[in-house]
């Protein structure tokens, strides 16, 4: 699904040089749950941005789905971003002045679907959340759960087989993040690929494969579940 | 088209939206009503004066000594004159086309005090006043030398022939044609008769503010006073170059006497309409000012709505969306502002015109004027928020994760 080999990310500004990334390899394959932890600054964003073809990056190579991503346009790497690949943010970057409805219509409109497959795919994702009842309310009439639960909505309502989570539980109280994280492992056990950046360890735990960053290198690939090493390791 | 979305989101932020609306609903409302205005102002200024003005200008003489005598200095300039290499003609004239002075005098189909007068300009002219003047005869004949009488201080009475304006025809006869009114007579003074000998197509009155501007009528009166005004004819292109020659060759051939600067019939023609020409231009002023002012408020606006949405813009980039989709975001929610300012604007222009057509007698504006009044306005919303549209594209889909 998606394999990266030696990427590097430096951003430049007047003053300073930073390498985000440093020669990062990875390999992530399709329907696995990957979590990605490490230390703030360690470069999990910025991965999750050329995983998920926000940003470019300056060397080594990366293919997505067996693609090279490293030649395509603007344009293209938006369709990508449109039709394969979900994002769910830490702060659900839902849009404000829209309501839940035509929040979790936005991707399907630059899909290019006809209204009525819009309005199919809006009312089954709701469902799927629990949201059925909501179409009409704005963002900053729900809870953070609850809009944490649109932005998954959002991010599933494309079936885009390819989830990137940045910290989608960080703003969320344990009983409210527990929840999402349950929608997060019902939409793994439907097939999809994740890769979770997250600080909670517990929820780490659930992933399939546990990937730590540090310094914008992958230090240590460990196995999930219980009982695990960085379980009782040091504070990420 | 995602116009349900974006009017939905509009509606959530409608204040400056609104007032953006209206600005441009009160620009249109000005900028049609005085582009009209200019445009009439313009039509009045173009309407031809009937006489061939680049090759006219006037001069005037006046005898100061108490034995100057009038009538031989009038004969005496006019041969000098028109025996002049590059004067095409001459005549003493009593009044100039533009000018804004001259003499007017009813004139009535029956005799008798109690009928219907027209208003006309008279024109005092000799065998040579068509000639030099340059209007055009549609009908009947010129004065000839026979039919000259000469016109002193005192004289009040009235030459017995007459050549009238086809506008004078019209104002006395209704729909005669100008070949058949040769040779009727009309009264001037109630009920002195003027045989009506020819036709001009064209010759202003003096006052262009005259509502019967177009009625004129020369008499074969040949003016012999002290004080003398002379209309030349210059051969084409020659006008500017003989004016400072006629005035040295008037003020050298008779010392008993002061003669004016000439004045060509460019510049009489330029201070008859220096208020209209005046208006007009305060009024362009008017509307570039607030065309550049609208289109600073939908500059600034959109800016202000671009940098309000970065993080939006960002997140819809993650979306999916591609610069032209943001780029088009942008240009229907202006369109959607402008039309429904010009849609507002098209109601208040017409109305402002309707409160200036019964309040200010103006005249009633030509309603394609409202149209591309829309379209320009239309056109100038797209041209002014093509810049912080294209800025918004430029906004990197990480913003989505990299702002709070
Ligand atoms: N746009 C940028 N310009 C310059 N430096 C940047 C930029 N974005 C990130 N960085 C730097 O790159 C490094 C990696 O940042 P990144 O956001 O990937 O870290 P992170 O692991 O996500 O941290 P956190 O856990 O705090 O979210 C940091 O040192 C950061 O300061
Ligand atoms: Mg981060």
């Amino acid at each position: 699904m998606l394999s990266m080999k030696n990427v590097s990310r430096i951003y430049r500004t007047d003053v300073v040089q930073t390498h985000a990334l440093r020669n990062l390899s990875l390999e992530v394959e399709a329907g696995e749950f990957v979590a990605l932890v490490g230390p703030s600054g360690s470069g999990k964003t910025t991965f999750l941005n050329i995983a998920g073809l926000l940003e470019t990056f300056d060397d080594g190579s990366y293919q997505l789905d067996g693609r090279d991503v490293a030649g395509l346009n603007d344009n293209d790497r938006s369709r990508l971003r449109n039709e394969k690949i979900g994002f769910i943010f830490q702060s659900f970057n839902l849009i404000p002045e829209l309501n839940i409805a035509d929040n979790i219509d936005v991707p399907l409109r630059y899909r290019g679907f006809a209204a009525r497959e819009r309005k199919r795919r809006v009312d089954r994702v709701l469902e799927v959340v629990g949201l059925g009842g909501r179409k009409k309310h704005l963002p900053s009439q729900l809870s953070g759960g609850q809009q944490q639960r649109v932005a998954i909505a959002r991010a599933l309502a494309g079936d885009p087989g390819f989830l990137l989570a940045d910290e989608p539980t960080g703003n969320l109280d344990s009983s409210t993040a527990a929840g999402v994280m349950e929608l997060i492992n019902e939409i793994h056990r439907n097939g999809a690929t994740i890769i979770m950046v997250t600080h909670d360890l517990e929820l780490a735990a659930r992933a399939e494969r546990i990937v730590r960053l540090s310094d914008g290198q992958v230090v240590l690939l460990d196995e999930g579940g219980e009982g695990s090493e960085l379980e009782n390791g040091a504070a990420v | 088209m995602e116009i349900g979305p974006i009017l939905r989101a509009m509606t959530r932020n409608k204040i400056g939206a609104i007032l953006i609306a209206l600005q441009i609903a009160f620009t249109m409302t000005v900028v049609v009503n005085a582009y009209f205005m200019i445009e009439e102002r313009m039509r009045l200024m173009e309407r031809p004066s009937g006489v061939v003005e680049d090759q006219l200008f006037h001069i005037s003489t006046r005898g100061f000594t108490p034995d100057f005598n009038g009538k031989v200095s009038v004969q005496d300039d006019l041969a000098l004159l028109r025996q002049t290499p590059g004067i095409v003609d001459a005549v003493a004239i009593n009044a100039i086309p533009l000018s804004g002075g001259g003499w007017s005098m009813s004139l009535q189909v029956e005799p008798g005090d109690g009928e219907q007068g027209h208003g006309v300009a008279i024109y005092m002219v000799d065998d040579h006043g068509l000639d030099t003047l340059g209007v055009e005869l549609i009908a009947g004949r010129d004065f000839t030398p026979a039919d000259v009488r000469e016109r002193g201080p005192a004289t009040s009475d009235w030459p017995d022939k007459a050549i009238i304006s086809e506008a004078t025809v019209k104002a006395l006869w209704a729909d005669a044609n100008p070949l058949e009114v040769v040779g009727r007579t009309a009264y001037i003074n109630d009920d002195e008769p003027v045989t009506i000998i020819g036709v001009v197509e064209k010759l202003q009155a003096p006052w262009n503010g005259w509502t019967t501007v177009e009625q004129s009528m020369l008499v074969p009166d040949k003016l012999i006073w002290t004080g003398v005004r002379y209309m030349v004819r210059t051969e084409p292109g020659r006008r500017d170059e003989m004016m400072p020659i006629v005035e040295e060759l008037l003020a050298r051939s008779n010392n008993q006497r002061i003669v004016r600067a000439p004045e060509s019939m460019a510049e009489t023609r330029a201070r008859s309409y220096a208020l209209d020409s005046g208006l007009a231009k305060i009024l362009g002023v008017i509307m570039a000012m607030l065309v550049s002012i609208t289109s600073l408020g939908i500059v600034g606006l959109a800016s202000f709505s671009v940098r309000r949405r970065t993080k939006q813009i960002g997140i819809r980039r993650a979306l999916g969306a591609k610069k032209r989709d943001i780029l088009r975001y942008f240009l229907v929610e202006n369109f959607m502002i402008t039309t429904l300012g010009v849609v507002l604007g098209a109601v208040m222009t017409v109305g402002f015109n309707v409160w200036l057509v019964q309040a200010l007698n103006f005249p009633k504006i030509d309603w394609l004027y409202v149209p591309i009044g829309m379209l320009a306005l239309w056109l100038i919303g797209i041209i002014a928020v093509l810049g912080p549209a294209r800025r918004a594209t430029a906004v990197p889909p990480a913003v989505a994760t990299r702002t709070v």
